[in-house]
C-alpha cells in the first residue's frame, strides 16, 4: 500500500465508527471519483475492526492499514462505484449579495435553468448532487421552452415585493353606506369579480404539480399568483358584504365560461386563455371600476388588485411569447384553443346581464335616466377598449394583426 | 404458470418484505423473457427438503441451508449466484467496555450473549472461531437468543437482542454479524461509550441460490442471465436490491463455506 497515492486525508482522532467518524469520512469520500483514494488517520483501535466492515457494507474498497506514529493508524480506502456522484463545477457557483439583497435573478445567474428536466431528479433542487436511480416523477412540464420564460425570476421578485394585506391595507373605515341601487350594483360587480378570481386561483393551481422542480421559480411565481387571487377573492367579497344587500347573482354564462377554462389541459393554452386574454381583459375592467368607484377604499382595493393582475398578464405574455419563439406551431394551437372554447360557449352572446346592468349603474353613479345613459355609453366604450387592448397584447405576443382581431373577437363575453 | 418452462424458486418468508422482493424480481425476470414464479416456505429445513425432492427448481438459501444441500447432494448441487454482501462476511465479538475483557481468553468466566442457534453469523461461526482461537467455551456462560428458529438468523432479531443485552448489562460480551454491527453504529443505535468491538472473525460466505444437478441447462442459464441483468442504477431494480441487501449479484464461489462445514461437523449438527 502506498499512502502517497491518496488524494485526501482525513484525521478522525479517536472517534469510533458509531461516534462521529462517519461524519468526517463520508463527506470526504464524496469528494472523490470512484476509485479515488482516501487516507483515514485514526487513533481508535476499534476502527481497525470496524472500518473494513463498514467499507464492505458500503462497497468501498478497504486497502489496508499501517501505523505511522505511536498509536496512529493510517487506513487507506478506495471509493466504490455505488455512491452519490461527485460535485460538478456548474453546481458550485457562489451567490453574492448586491446592495445587501439577494434576488431570484441573482440565483438564476449562477444556477441557470436547464433545457430539460430529468424526471428522475424528482424534487431535488436545481444544482443538487442527485444520487442516481431515484424513482421517476410524473412531471409533464419538463421543457424550459414550455414552462419557464427568461423573465421568470424578475417577475417572482416583483411579486414577492408587492404582496399586501386585505385585512389592514385598505382604509375600510372610510366605506360609507350607499343608496340601495348603487349598493346592489357594487355587490353584483364584486360578486362577479370574486367568482372569476376563484377560477384564476384554481386554474394555475392545477399546473403547479406538473411543473418539473428544476423550474421551481415558475411554481414559486404561480404560488404568488395564487396568493394574489386568494387576497382578491377575500377583498372583493369583503367589499360586497360591506354593501349590506347580500351577494349578487352568479350567472350560467359566467359558470360555463369558467368551466371551459378549468377544462383546458395544456399549460400554455391555459396561460394564454387565463392570463393573456382573461386577466388582460380584466385589467381594463378593473380600471373601469376604479374610475367609477363610489368611494376611496373601493378605488384602492381595485387599484391594488389591478397591479397584481398586471403581473399575471406579464407572466402569461412572457410564457406565450417564449413558447411561440421556440415553437411556431404554437400559433395555430392557441388559435384552435380559442376557437374550441368559443364553440363550447356557443349561444352565449353577451356579457352576463346582471354584470352588464351593474357596471352601467356603477358608471352612472345614480339611477337618474341621464346618468344611466352616460353609464351605458361608458360600458360600451369599455367593451371597445377591451377589444383594442386585447389586439395590442396579441400583436405584442407575436400574432399577426388579422389573427389578433379574430382571436379577440372570439374571446368569451364573460371577460374571463 | 405451472408449465415446465417456468422456474420455480423457493424463498423463506422471514419478513413481509420477502413478498415485495420476489414479486418485483419475478416481474424483472418476465421482462427478461424468463418465466419464474416463487413459493414461500416458513423455514429453511422445509425449503431444503422440497428442493431435494425436486418440488422447486431453485432455493434461495442461507449458508447453513447451502452447506446442507451440498452435503446431501454429495457436492453435486448447482450454485447459481450470490449477493455481493454474501462474500467475506465476518462476525464480531462486541464487549462492554467495563467488562474487563481485553483479550479473547478474558471471555472465560464471563457472560456471552449469542444469537439464534441456527444463525451462522451470530452463533455458529463466532463460537467456532472463538474455540479455534483457544477459548474454552465450557467456561463461558452463554446467554442465547433463540428467536425465529428455522429462519437461520435472516431476521437479524437475535443480533439486535444481543446488542440490547449488552447495553442493558445482561451480558459482558456478545456476537453479531458485521453488517448488523456497522449498520447499527451508522444508524446511531450504539452507545460507543459503553460497548465496542474487540475482535473480528475470519471471513466466510453467506447466502446462495442452490439447484439440483438435474435442473435443465436452459433454466440454469436463463436464471443466471436474468439475475445478473439487475442493476443498481436502474430505479426499479435498486428498490429490490436495497430490500434484499445487496448492490450487485455475483457469480457463486464455494471457497467461503469451509469453516461452516467444519463447524457443523465438529458440533455433530450435520
Amino acid at each position: 500500500m502506498s499512502a502517497e497515492l491518496a488524494v485526501i486525508a482525513v484525521d478522525c482522532g479517536a472517534l469510533p465508527i458509531g461516534g462521529g467518524l462517519l461524519a468526517l469520512l463520508r463527506p470526504a469520500l464524496n469528494e472523490l471519483e470512484a476509485g479515488g483514494m482516501l487516507a483515514v488517520l485514526s487513533s481508535a483501535p476499534t476502527v481497525r475492526e470496524d472500518l473494513p466492515s463498514w467499507c464492505r457494507a458500503e462497497r468501498h474498497e478497504y486497502l489496508g492499514v499501517e501505523t505511522i506514529a505511536d498509536g496512529i493508524d493510517r487506513h487507506l480506502i478506495a471509493r466504490g462505484e455505488f455512491s452519490v456522484p461527485p460535485a460538478t463545477d456548474e453546481t458550485r457557483g457562489r451567490l453574492e449579495p448586491r446592495d445587501g439583497k439577494l434576488t431570484a435573478s441573482d440565483v438564476l445567474a449562477i444556477a441557470p435553468l436547464p433545457e430539460i428536466g430529468d424526471p428522475a431528479t424528482g424534487f431535488a433542487p436545481r444544482g443538487a448532487k442527485v444520487e442516481p436511480a431515484g424513482p421517476a416523477y410524473p412531471f409533464t412540464l419538463n421543457e424550459r421552452t414550455h414552462v419557464a420564460p427568461p423573465e421568470i425570476a424578475k417577475l417572482y421578485d416583483q411579486a414577492v415585493a408587492n404582496q399586501w394585506d386585505a385585512t389592514s391595507d385598505i382604509p375600510w373605515h372610510k366605506v360609507e353606506p350607499l343608496p340601495f341601487p348603487a349598493a346592489r350594483a357594487l355587490a353584483q360587480v364584486m360578486t362577479f369579480l370574486a367568482e372569476n378570481e376563484l377560477s384564476a386561483l384554481y386554474v394555475p393551481a392545477r399546473f403547479i404539480p406538473r411543473i418539473h422542480p428544476v423550474y421551481a421559480e415558475v411554481a414559486m411565481f404561480l404560488a404568488t399568483q395564487l396568493a394574489d387571487e386568494a387576497r382578491h377573492i377575500d377583498v372583493f367579497l369583503k367589499r360586497a358584504r360591506l354593501c349590506g344587500v347580500g351577494l349578487g347573482i352568479s350567472s350560467v354564462t359566467t359558470s360555463r365560461s369558467l368551466l371551459s377554462l378549468m377544462q383546458t389541459e395544456d399549460f400554455t393554452e391555459a396561460a394564454f386563455l387565463l392570463s393573456v386574454l382573461g386577466e388582460g381583459t380584466f385589467l381594463d375592467l378593473l380600471s373601469f371600476i376604479e374610475r367609477h368607484a363610489p368611494d376611496q377604499p373601493t378605488a384602492e382595493l381595485v387599484r391594488r388588485a389591478k397591479n397584481d393582475e398586471s403581473r399575471h398578464v406579464h407572466f402569461g405574455l412572457a410564457h406565450v411569447r417564449y413558447g411561440l419563439m421556440n415553437d411556431p406551431g404554437l400559433y395555430d394551437r392557441l388559435e384552435a384553443a380559442v376557437r374550441k372554447r368559443a364553440a363550447s360557449l356557443h349561444g352565449i352572446s353577451g356579457v352576463p346581464a346582471p354584470v352588464h346592468d351593474a357596471l352601467t349603474i356603477l358608471a352612472a353613479g345614480s339611477t337618474e335616466p341621464h346618468a344611466v345613459a352616460r353609464g351605458y355609453e361608458a360600458f360600451r366604450e369599455l367593451l371597445e377598449t377591451m377589444h383594442t387592448s386585447r389586439i395590442r397584447r396579441l400583436e405584442h405576443a407575436g400574432f399577426t394583426p388579422q389573427q389578433a382581431v379574430t382571436i379577440s373577437e372570439l374571446h368569451t363575453p364573460n371577460f374571463m | 404458470m405451472s408449465d415446465n418452462q417456468t422456474i420455480l424458486l423457493g424463498a423463506v418468508a422471514y419478513d413481509p418484505k420477502v413478498v415485495t422482493i420476489w414479486e418485483g424480481i419475478r416481474e424483472h425476470f418476465q421482462e427478461q423473457g424468463v418465466p419464474m414464479d416463487f413459493a414461500l416456505f416458513s423455514n429453511y429445513e422445509r425449503q431444503v427438503e422440497e428442493l431435494l425432492k425436486g418440488h422447486i427448481d431453485v432455493a434461495w438459501n442461507t449458508p447453513l441451508a447451502h452447506v446442507r444441500v451440498r452435503r446431501r447432494t454429495g457436492n453435486e448441487s448447482l450454485s447459481l449466484g450470490m449477493r455481493d454482501s454474501d462474500r467475506d462476511f465476518h462476525a464480531k465479538l462486541i464487549v462492554r467496555r467495563d467488562s474487563g475483557i481485553k483479550s479473547l481468553k478474558d471471555l472465560e468466566g464471563k457472560t456471552l450473549a449469542v444469537g439464534s442457534a441456527d444463525s451462522t453469523q451470530a452463533r455458529i461461526l463466532p463460537l467456532y472461531f472463538l474455540a479455534s482461537e483457544g477459548v474454552d467455551l465450557s467456561r463461558v456462560k452463554l446467554l442465547p437468543f433463540d428467536t425465529d428458529l428455522g429462519k437461520h438468523g435472516d431476521t437479524g432479531t437475535s443480533e439486535i437482542d444481543v446488542l440490547k443485552a449488552l447495553h442493558e448489562r445482561r451480558a459482558d460480551a456478545g456476537t453479531a454479524g458485521d453488517l448488523v454491527w456497522v449498520n447499527e453504529q451508522a444508524a446511531g443505535h450504539i452507545d460507543s461509550n459503553n460497548i465496542e468491538v474487540l475482535w473480528t472473525t475470519p471471513g466466510f460466505d453467506h447466502c446462495m441460490f442452490d439447484a439440483l444437478p438435474s435442473l435443465a441447462a436452459e433454466k440454469t442459464e436463463s436464471f443466471k442471465r436474468a439475475l445478473f441483468a439487475m442493476k443498481w442504477d436502474n430505479p426499479h431494480h435498486r428498490k429490490l436490491l436495497e430490500l434484499e441487501g445487496l448492490r450487485e449479484w455475483l457469480p457463486p464461489r464455494e471457497s467461503g463455506y469451509a469453516s461452516l462445514q467444519d463447524a457443523l461437523l465438529q458440533t455433530g449438527r450435520e
